[in-house]
């Protein structure tokens, strides 16, 4: 179906429904141990009657619906319904606190709530005297939900029942609410998480999500036979991307994991054709397989080795576009029947045709790592304002240093400062009851990204950074700090870095170690530890992340290299505002709480004392009182 | 949840994949080898002697699978399976010669398959029977009623009245060709390995099957923990005295079965040993499996086979050793047990489970 401006998300969902009808299966969930089908039909069923559901609930064109939970069949009904009734839907983090939900809820004028079960419904409650627009909850786990009666609580099979009724009475209203819509309509309400302020709401219309995904599938085609798993929170443009405007425009199967927790083992069950995931995800899938190589016998230790071996060199020469000779691509196919084939069994990558990255900037080694596998694995550069995705590598193309060219339709330049500027038809409408941050964004219908970055000889892109994280080193060159966070990262036992250093005398770094990797080495070392700061202070430990940190420093320039580092008490948490909830660093707000290990890192100290208090997701908080020790570096 | 290893991208849409038999083309390919193996492969290469030792293993099994049923998966320990074996046995012997079978049956040669059917429900029959007191009594006692069953059944029932039927004596002989089947008299090694494999499959499929059902999940529950089971809302009795149904049945097959690589039948065949034997052999090949049965005959029966190819040369210097081979085999069965007790409690199956682990989590650890 050609993708016009006439179309839009829920005309175009018509439309698949009614080819596939009930022999081909729309999503899966797996429940009780097995993959459960839902075919299009019943997806349409569903849809259809929450959508009623809602209109006979007050609904209006244009009215806001508010979506929290985990990923489930119900989430994606819903917003599919909300879209159909001609609502706009607004996705909220599973994991937000109270006081976000009530920014977001009460920013966006929220009508209608759809919460998962007792614990969204509680959240729902607890603002709801603060967001008057607020009317009704909507709940479709019973788990626990048998106490409550009040009347602005209502099920998800009610609103079904209620749209039953309103299909009796006025048969073919849900086609017509339809047909009536336009693609420039807002579908999406989209908080961008903002590493410096408040959220932001990106409105994006049925015409943006429905073009990128277009303008994706145009180079990277996928097809309806193909499975995809949505595990990641639909309050992340990615999985809006994939889920609805790819996977619509496809029709390919969507599975949805039994439970948060299970969601890596599930991946494996299924082993998706596509996948697009932040970083942090191929982060942990490295660590995993470097943390099991180390536990592995010998036999199997040195076939690993053997075969990352003959996998980085073939990997090699691919990015440096040479041809593969004979012997080494034999040597190849003697690795991947041999060690790789069930290596990336375990990964659930047996069948990734394309596998992306995006969000946040990705390492050079991890992303070796996984070419060094055989692994499709992409860049993607875009931002929440252009409906996910501006830039991406092209297959046969892929430099791991750069995020590659623009898709079709979409124009990429640099502006005199640096700073990425892009153009297509999935740039947003604005940000919502917010006109000055939008006219600081789209100027002349270019859209100012706030990274910087620059176009290398290949025409590929290069993101720096973002423009005000630059760092200048002391020989005055500049800098992108995150380049050196990714690399420190490779190691196994280091699961955040914070790199400081702009326009000092050298450069440092704040580690958080990985508790459970650096727990069990620690175990086998026979070095007694209590909780999470007292590891983080073992003289051991630091030396082995010193050692990890030389590791890193040795392909650096002179100016760049790290010189001193310091273990900090605690993971960063999005919890503690120190990351944004797709777990990027938020540099300005570290700077400010952290102000004290700073100034102790460029004084000539070997100890910081640190008083501070810590949240737990409960809410509940507790004191910390510890001295954090700081290593220097020699070269 | 399956219980195989799925490749990623193998995954269930219902129930029906997820208890299925062969999951993965690996499996189906490894199977279809398999049968490759036994139904083309040994008839082809082994010579007479070594399709015997295939028999004694497929007879092995046959009494064995029983045995774990009670033992490995319903937790009834029994001590007295031989005496169900001795009454398939007998029956089919009884059958077969003393019947007055109509003429069509004798000449479609169905006399013998159909004795085997009703061998294997008189034994079920008669292992219910003992296993009554399994109601009210359980390990240790019931140790003792089931090996009330071995002297009751085949010292006192069958050597003093049954043996006594037609006044043969202690034995009764098959005269050649009375074991036929079908068109085909039963008369040589390879036929008896063709009918045991038959019914060797035949076996496991309905103990598999069985497992994979609700009856399957009822015993193993009552293995686990018989008041749970019970609180769980499942007729332990009920389902204990299915298991000794089935089990007995199952001796009764292999009885059946074992007449027809005999020439002739008496007490001697089923001794209380043989009972115990078969306790041993699922030891060896892991409590609670049916590979485990399968591996413990083979291991029993190989062993057996190749320490007296080893005693044979010997026989020369030490006569004696021939002589009191029965006395070395107890012996060596016993230190079987005791080193297996000692290094492999979990049996063989489990190292299998281990090798195949070994190569499924390749090339990591777990």
């Amino acid at each position: 179906m050609e993708i016009t401006k006439d179309l839009t998300i829920p005309k175009l969902f018509l439309e698949r429904t009614e080819t596939y009808g009930k022999n081909r299966v729309a999503m899966r969930e797996k429940e009780f141990g097995i993959w459960k089908p839902i075919t299009w039909h019943d997806y349409l069923e569903n849809v259809k009657y929450i959508a009623l559901g809602l209109i006979s609930l007050g609904l209006k064109e244009g009215d806001k619906v508010a979506m929290i939970g985990d990923n489930r069949p119900e989430g994606l009904w819903a917003e599919m319904a909300t879209l159909c009734s001609r609502g706009i839907a607004v996705w909220l983090f599973q994991d937000c606190l109270m006081d976000e939900v009530k920014y977001i809820i009460d920013h966006s004028d929220t009508r209608f709530l759809f919460g998962e079960g007792q614990e969204e419904v509680d959240k729902a409650i607890s603002i709801r005297e603060e967001c008057p627009k607020l009317e009704k909850i909507i709940w479709d786990d019973p788990k626990g939900m048998r106490n409550y009666h009040e009347d602005y609580l209502i099920s998800l099979k009610e609103v079904r029942d209620l749209g039953k009724k309103l299909e009796q009475e006025k048969p073919g209203l849900f086609e017509e609410t339809i047909e009536k819509g336009h693609g420039n309509e807002v579908a999406l309400l989209f908080y961008t998480s903002g590493t410096t302020s408040k959220p932001k709401g990106a409105l994006l219309s049925h015409w943006n999500l429905l073009s990128m995904g277009k303008n994706l599938m145009s180079i990277d085609p996928c097809y309806e036979t193909d499975d995809f798993v949505s595990y990641l929170p639909f309050a992340w443009i990615g999985e809006q991307m994939m889920s609805i405007s790819c996977g619509l425009q496809i029709g390919f199967t969507i599975n949805f994991p039994e439970e948060p927790e299970t969601a890596q083992e599930n991946i494996r069950e299924i082993g998706p054709h596509v996948m697009f995931a932040p970083p942090r995800m191929y982060e942990q899938m490295t660590r995993t397989v470097q943390v099991k190589y180390l536990d592995a016998g010998w036999i199997k230790r040195k076939c690993y080795e053997f075969s990352t071996k003959i996998g980085y060199h073939i990997a090699n020469l691919k990015f440096e576009k040479k041809s593969v000779p004979w012997y080494w691509k034999l040597l190849g196919w003697l690795v991947y029947f041999g060690v790789q084939k069930k290596l990336k069994d375990h990964l659930g990558l047996s069948r990734v045709r394309y596998a992306y990255s995006g969000g946040a900037a990705m390492g050079p080694d991890h992303f070796r790592f996984f070419h060094a596998l055989g692994v499709n694995l992409k860049q993607i550069y875009g931002q929440t304002e252009i409906a996910g995705i501006s830039v991406v590598h092209r297959n046969g193309d892929i430099k791991f240093d750069t995020v590659g060219t623009a898709l079709p339709e979409t124009e990429v330049r640099i502006t005199e400062d640096g700073e990425i500027i892009s153009k297509s038809p999935s740039v947003f409408l604005g940000y919502y009851k917010n006109p000055e941050a939008t006219k600081e964004t789209l100027q002349n219908g270019w859209l100012y990204s706030g990274d910087r970055g620059f176009v290398d000889e290949d025409g590929h892109l290069v993101v720096f950074d973002r423009s005000k994280d630059v760092m200048t080193l002391p020989n005055g060159k500049p800098f992108a700090p995150q380049y050196l966070e990714t690399r420190l990262k490779f190691s196994p036992y280091v699961r955040d870095s914070w790199v400081i250093g702009d326009k000092r005398d050298y450069i440092t770094a704040v580690l958080c170690i990985d508790y459970s990797v650096v727990g069990k080495w620690a175990d086998e070392k026979k070095l007694t530890y209590t909780s999470y700061p007292e590891l983080s202070q073992k003289p051991e430990v630091y030396n082995l992340i010193e050692n990890q940190i030389l590791q890193a420093n040795k392909d650096l320039p002179e100016a760049a290299r790290v010189r001193k580092f310091i273990n900090l008490y605690k993971e960063f948490d999005a919890d503690d505002d120190e990351l944004t909830r797709t777990r990027k660093l938020r540099r300005a707000f570290v700077t400010q709480r952290y102000a004290d290990i700073i100034e102790a890192l460029y004084t000539d100290t070997d100890t910081v004392n640190i008083d501070t208090t810590i949240k737990y997701e409960d809410g509940r908080s507790s004191h910390i009182k510890t001295d954090l020790y700081i290593r220097k570096l020699g070269d | 949840m399956s219980t195989t290893f799925l490749p990623c991208g193998d995954y269930h849409e219902n129930y029906k994949q997820d208890h299925a038999w062969w999951q993965t083309k690996f499996i189906k390919l490894k199977m279809i080898l398999l049968f490759a193996v036994l139904f083309v492969g040994i008839p082809l290469c082994a010579d007479s002697y070594w399709l015997s030792v295939c028999n004694l293993v497929g007879y092995t099994v046959l009494g064995a699978l029983g045995v774990q049923l009670l033992i490995g998966f319903c937790g009834q320990l029994t001590l007295g399976h031989a005496a169900f074996i001795a009454v398939g046995a007998y029956t089919s012997t009884l059958l077969v010669l003393e019947f007055p079978w109509p003429k069509f049956l004798l000449d479609l040669g169905l006399a013998y398959p159909v004795s085997i059917i009703v061998a294997a429900i008189a034994a079920g029959m008669w292992s219910v029977l003992f296993g009554l007191p399994s109601a009210k009594v359980k390990g240790f006692y019931l140790i003792l009623t089931t090996m009330a069953a071995q002297f009751i059944t085949v010292d006192f029932v069958i050597t003093q009245y049954v043996s006594q039927i037609g006044g043969r004596g202690q034995a009764f002989s098959l005269p050649p060709g009375t074991i036929k089947v079908g068109p085909w008299i039963i008369d040589s090694n390879l036929k008896v390995y063709l009918m045991m494999l038959a019914l060797v499959i035949l076996c496991v499929a309905i103990i598999t099957n069985l497992l994979r059902s609700r009856v399957g999940r009822a015993w193993i529950a009552i293995r686990d923990n018989d008041i749970s089971a019970e609180v769980m809302g499942i007729n332990v009795v009920k389902y204990k005295l299915f298991a000794f149904f089935v089990a007995g049945f199952i001796g009764g097959i292999a009885g059946a079965f074992w007449i027809s690589n005999l020439a002739a039948i008496s007490p001697e065949h089923f001794p209380w040993f043989w009972s115990l034997w078969l306790v041993g052999v699922i030891l060896i090949g892991g409590a609670g499996s049916i590979h485990g049965a399968i591996f413990g005959s083979v291991f029993m029966v190989v062993v057996m086979e190749l320490l007296q190819l080893a005693v044979i040369p010997l026989a020369d210097t030490y006569p004696k050793l021939l002589m009191d081979f029965l006395f070395i085999k107890e012996a060596a069965f016993g230190l079987a047990i005791c080193i297996f007790l000692i290094f492999e409690p979990n049996g063989l199956a489990y190292r299998w489970w281990q090798v195949k682990n070994y190569f499924n989590l390749w090339p990591f650890s777990y």
